[in-house]
């Protein structure tokens, strides 16, 4: 919680869903599963565009395309660690960011599903940020939501 | 993330958050969010030296999150809000894509698991759930 650890900028969403680990696991790592979600609203992930290869070092590679337009945004990654059904990390060629997506049996047939996301964008590769980062990014982003939003004079550009 | 990153200056985002680093130059901020304040009025809460605060301000003032007024004799800092919306507006966009994937995921399960309160007559597009307790493998190259 101090400032004095060294830690990159990082970003943490969290889920809970009715579902075993293992399915929820599975869903993460296989293309027919991915493109029922791997596009946000708006967007899809055809399953013919999504290639990947869960073990170290093999590729998670997806194209999201836009509903309206057709706008395509590929996304290429190359996982570092994968631990079934635990825990998948990957990191992304676009961005440099490194996602760890934590998989968690809370009983029943809840899984709590973690994504933590370091690296944002080169954002750590500042000392300044090294040092200084270790409040959530996400916890803070409703809060400058709410700044950017109230009252201004003229913004930097 | 298609739109995160890309579309915004990536040196002013870096400047941002590098600026947002510090736990006492985000509460410099969230002061300075009521109204403009002059040096002293900020350095009181923090139990700073007007050179520690002073530090933390020029970082503010050289990503362009505040501003001093050149010439007034207490020269107040002034938040320029604008200056937060890429930083805050990209944080927002990769939280978003996150929460509609888990959304979709959400909807995804359920059909998969077709609980009560689904539909019966319907058949899954996938396969089953595996069965519990399957050994770990990495051999899930998409079937």
């Amino acid at each position: 919680m101090s400032n004095s650890a060294a830690g990159p900028a990082e970003l943490v969403f969290t889920r809970v869903f009715e579902a075993p680990r293992e399915l929820v696991f599975e869903c993460m790592t296989q293309p027919e599963h991915l493109t029922h979600f791997w596009g946000p609203a708006g967007t899809s992930a055809p399953v013919e565009h999504i290639t990947l290869d869960p073990r170290p070092g093999g590729v998670f590679e997806t194209v999201m395309i836009n509903d309206a337009d057709g706008s395509r945004y590929p996304t290429r990654a190359v996982y570092d660690e994968v631990a079934p059904p635990e825990r998948l990390v990957w990191t992304e060629a676009h961005s440099g960011m490194t996602v760890t997506v934590t998989f968690t049996d809370l009983g029943g047939i809840r899984t709590g599903v973690e994504i933590r996301q370091v690296n944002v964008p080169e954002f750590a590769r500042s000392p300044e940020a090294q040092a200084g980062f270790r409040t959530s990014l996400d916890r803070f982003a409703g809060y400058l939501a709410a700044l950017s939003a109230g009252p201004r004079t003229r913004s930097t550009p | 993330m298609p739109s995160a990153g890309s579309a915004v200056a990536q040196d002013q985002l870096d400047a941002t958050f590098t600026a947002l680093a510090d736990p006492t130059r985000r509460a410099i901020v969230a002061r300075l969010a009521r109204g403009d304040a002059t040096v002293n009025e900020l350095a009181a809460p923090f139990d700073l030296t007007l050179p520690g605060i002073s530090k933390h301000l020029k970082v503010l003032e050289r990503s362009g999150i505040i501003s001093r007024t050149r010439h007034a004799q207490f020269r107040p800092c002034h938040l320029e809000a604008g200056a937060l919306e890429p930083a805050a507006a990209w944080i927002e966009d990769n939280r978003r894509i996150w929460a509609e994937r888990f959304d979709k995921l959400d909807a995804h399960l359920r059909d998969l698991q077709r609980g009560p309160a689904g539909d019966p007559g319907r058949t899954p597009p996938e396969k089953p759930a595996p069965p519990e307790g399957r050994a770990p493998s990495n051999e899930r190259n998409g079937q």
